[in-house]
């Protein structure tokens, strides 16, 4: 499916003036959450078999940040476009969140759906005969297939059969759209927030003159009553936050 | 006596700090937990690695103190946006949406974070934080303190005085107002990203002259007694918290700078512009912190000053406070920006507990330590050969007067954002060259940046003019290189002459004393190249998995790991 919709788009996606630029800026940010997640795991990994697999897979995701954002910077600067600042997720905490076997099922979906994702721009690349793009998402994929390979070996060793293993991919799936569903009603909240605050922002405006007058701080200094020296509680027991603001 | 937990988060660089009975235990950055550069989201495993390295659990804390209020914050962001209407309009819902949306509700955060009564949490003021980090920790009974950085929740800038264990405010200045945010607009100016990029600017200024200095006293108006103002015409961040310049500033100063484009620096580059604007902001810099310091002398009569808030690691203008400033003494902690308002957060919970100020801090290394039995599991579980020399230090210092270059970790991770010998790349600082391999291929960050040298305290004289002071085991401050010493130090020795020192103690910082020692006894002057280990736009190395990530993905020649030593050729494909 993923495949499918990404071979669909390919020509929409890598066309567009820009767009190339900012999805690969989007795949370095996607790979650099999956470093962070990664270093988690081989920083709290119990045994030191696995936080050495997991320390692996990590310096890979810190190569394809690497390979993205570089390949990204290239064809923003060939079309003449400001820069995208620097490839920098934010994190979830998933190996403490859901544990590892969880946290393996997870890893292991989006491992297997970046394969697919990648082997059809990988085949269009070569298609339009760009070397460059297509040499990268090969050396990619191939790290990506061996992370889709070991993560499943380790998930059913560590969830005991292959048939639990794939009730963990399942639940995994099912907390991914879980999550989803999240982000969405997320992105929601937050446009629905912008514009109430606008609106409260507007409706306000009469009383910006009335701030104004009562928060007048002229600039330079503005002198402090003193406090006490001494701040223990016992010998002071006001004085623990200073009324400066 | 007490159990104090401090902590900052929610703006950039947060952290946990915990003092016990009087004695800072721990104190440690969330970034060398999550490997997330200046991380601002709750310090969740920095705090609880303060509580293991404590011995204790949550339950055994007295009090947990957050560094600043976040309502009276909330004021200050809701008024100041309407105070700009209408040019605030983008401004007020995102900053409303970050405040109401997360940054109010941070006690009942940190509550469940810790699972603690959310009456156990406490809050003290922004810039009270800074100066307890700064003046308590210091050696001085008596001191003039100065806290100076983007902004709290009102102020940008403040005197203290500190006596004792007691700490009076005795002035500020108000925001938007704020040397801080005068030094991340240019930052954003020339290129570099706000809040991580104003180091970089500080080693680009030794690149140019600073002709700009009749623009940049419209942009920073000082006044005789040490206050300022900031030419409001020329910045947006008070009316747009995603832009920090006006377009007035490029009619000023020329185009602003491209980011992420290479940089062609000298007589003929076409960044040299951008040097000149980097030499005159560090010129009203410390023009400023010299009128902030001489006021602060007045106020006080003390002959002690601390620095603290995120200007305060400006160790050129640091260097420059102490000579000219009239004061006898200065002291800067090592992490002078936002994450020290974990460590003030906790001095003031624990002074308001027991009456009694924490003992002086003496070395940096308050973070978690190198597991060498970590390391050696992990090694062989990567496939990596490493050798157990009788004395490793012995071999890393003879490894290092061969010329190689090595990665350094042992010991507990440093506090703040300098490398003191824990976690460091190290070399010989005697060849020029060796900077520009360092800067190439090891850190792959802008030529102009210096490296710092590390040097025994005793022989420091020997190399440094200034090299006694209450900043030097901290590296917050430079000095200049004596001139007929300046070949020893080729590598480390900055283009205008000076060098970001540190002198090195058993106390202070055992692992590197041994080191140096080690490097004495062959013969050699006890100085080595210093430079944290990390690579480019990551975090400090934090435990023994982040160390060997390290050394798999940069062409160091070697790594000192606890005991383990590990070279390059015993790595497996």
């Amino acid at each position: 499916m993923v495949a499918i919709l990404a071979r669909l788009l390919n020509p929409i996606i890598w066309r567009v003036p820009g767009h190339a630029a900012r999805k690969l800026f989007g795949f370095s940010l996607a790979e650099h959450g999956s470093m962070l997640d990664l270093a988690n795991a081989a920083h709290l990994a119990p045994s030191a078999e696995r936080r050495a697999l997991y320390l692996r897979h990590m310096l890979d995701e810190a190569r394809h940040v690497r390979m993205f954002a570089s390949r990204s910077s290239e064809l923003r600067l060939s079309e003449g476009l400001p820069s995208l600042g620097y490839p920098v997720a934010d994190t979830e905490d998933l190996f403490a969140s859901l544990g590892e076997v969880r946290f393996l099922a997870f890893v292991h979906l989006g491992e297997r759906r970046a394969c697919e994702q990648f082997g059809a721009y990988s085949d269009w690349f070569e298609r339009q005969g760009d070397r460059k793009s297509e040499a990268m998402f090969n050396a990619i994929l191939r790290d990506e297939s061996r992370h889709q390979s070991y993560t499943y070996d380790l998930l059913v060793e560590l969830a005991g059969s292959a048939e639990r293993a794939r009730a963990e991919i399942r639940a995994a799936r099912l907390w991914e759209k879980w999550r989803t569903w999240r982000r969405m009603g997320r992105f929601l909240a937050e446009k629905t927030y912008f514009a109430l605050m606008l609106l409260i922002y507007v409706v306000s405006a009469p009383l910006t003159r009335l701030a104004t007058a009562w928060r007048r701080r002229p600039a330079g200094w503005t002198n402090h009553v003193t406090a006490p020296p001494v701040r223990s509680e016992a010998a002071a027991p006001a004085v623990l936050e200073w009324t400066g603001a | 006596m007490s159990a104090v937990l401090g902590v900052s988060a929610y703006y950039h660089d947060s952290a946990a700090a915990l003092i016990i009975d009087g004695k800072i235990v721990a104190a440690m950055q969330e970034e060398r937990f999550s490997r997330r550069k200046n991380d601002p989201g709750l310090p969740k495993r920095a705090a609880q690695a303060c509580l293991d390295q404590g011995g204790i659990t949550a339950e055994d804390l007295d009090r947990v103190v957050f560094y600043e209020n976040p309502f009276a914050r909330l004021e200050r962001v809701v008024m100041s946006s309407l105070e700009a209407f209408p040019h605030s309009w983008r401004q007020f819902p995102s900053a409303l949406q970050s405040q109401i949306g997360g940054k109010v509700w941070v006690l009942d955060g940190i509550a469940a974070m810790l699972g603690v009564p959310r009456s156990l949490v406490t809050t003290v003021g922004h810039h009270e934080s800074h100066a307890a980090s700064a003046f308590f920790p210091s050696p001085f009974e008596d001191a003039a303190v100065l806290t100076i950085d983007g902004m709290g929740e009102a102020e940008s800038t403040a005197i203290w005085h500190g006596v004792g264990a007691g700490l009076q405010c005795l002035a500020s200045i108000p925001y938007p107002h704020s040397i801080g945010l005068l030094y991340a607009a240019v930052t954003a100016f020339l290129g570099f990203e706000v809040n991580e990029g104003e180091y970089k600017v500080m080693g680009l200024a030794a690149f140019g002259k600073p002709r700009f200095n009749t623009e940049f006293a419209k942009l920073l108006r000082l006044q005789s007694d040490g206050a300022f103002e900031l030419g409001m015409e020329y910045f947006a961040f008070h009316t747009d918290t995603n832009i920090a310049f006006s377009p007035k500033l490029e009619h000023l100063l020329g185009p602003a700078r491209q980011r992420g484009k290479t940089w062609n620096l000298g007589k003929d580059g076409d960044d040299q512009r951008f040097a000149d604007i980097a030499a005159s902001l560090q010129w009203i810099t410390e023009e400023a912190l010299l009128g902030l310091a001489r006021e602060a002398r007045r106020r006080t009569g003390s002959a002690n000053l601390c620095l603290a808030g995120g200007v305060a690691l400006n160790c050129v203008a640091n260097a420059r406070v102490l000579r000219e400033s009239g004061f006898s003494r200065l002291f800067v902690q090592p992490a002078a920006g936002d994450a020290d308002g974990a460590l003030g957060a906790a001095i003031l919970g624990t002074i308001a507990l027991d009456g009694a100020r924490p003992e002086a801090m003496t070395s940096a290394a308050l973070g978690v330590a190198i597991s060498t039995d970590a390391a050696r599991a992990l090694c062989t579980s990567l496939g990596i050969g490493w050798q157990e020399p009788a004395d490793v230090l012995d071999a890393a210092a003879g490894l290092v007067l061969e010329g190689k270059v090595g990665a350094f970790a042992r010991g507990r991770f440093e506090w703040g954002p300098r490398a003191l010998g824990q976690r460091s790349i190290i070399a010989a600082p005697q060849d020029p060259g060796m900077r520009d391999r360092i800067n190439q291929i090891v850190k792959k960050r802008e030529p102009f940046r210096p490296f710092a040298p590390a040097v025994l305290r005793d022989r420091a004289g020997e190399w440094f003019a200034a090299h006694d002071n209450d900043m030097t085991p901290y590296m917050t401050t430079t000095s200049d290189v004596l001139e007929h010493r300046a070949t020893d130090l080729g590598a480390v020795r900055h283009v205008d002459g000076t060098a970001r020192i540190q002198t090195v103690s058993e106390e202070g910082a055992p692992e590197f004393f041994g080191l140096l020692n080690r490097m004495q006894a062959r013969g050699a002057p006890p100085i080595v190249l210093n430079t944290s280990l990390n690579g480019n736009g990551e975090p400090i190395v934090g435990c023994e998995a982040d160390a060997l990530a390290f050394f798999l993905s940069h062409p160091v020649d070697f790594m000192v790991l606890g005991d383990v030593m590990i070279s390059k050729g015993a790595v497996a494909a």
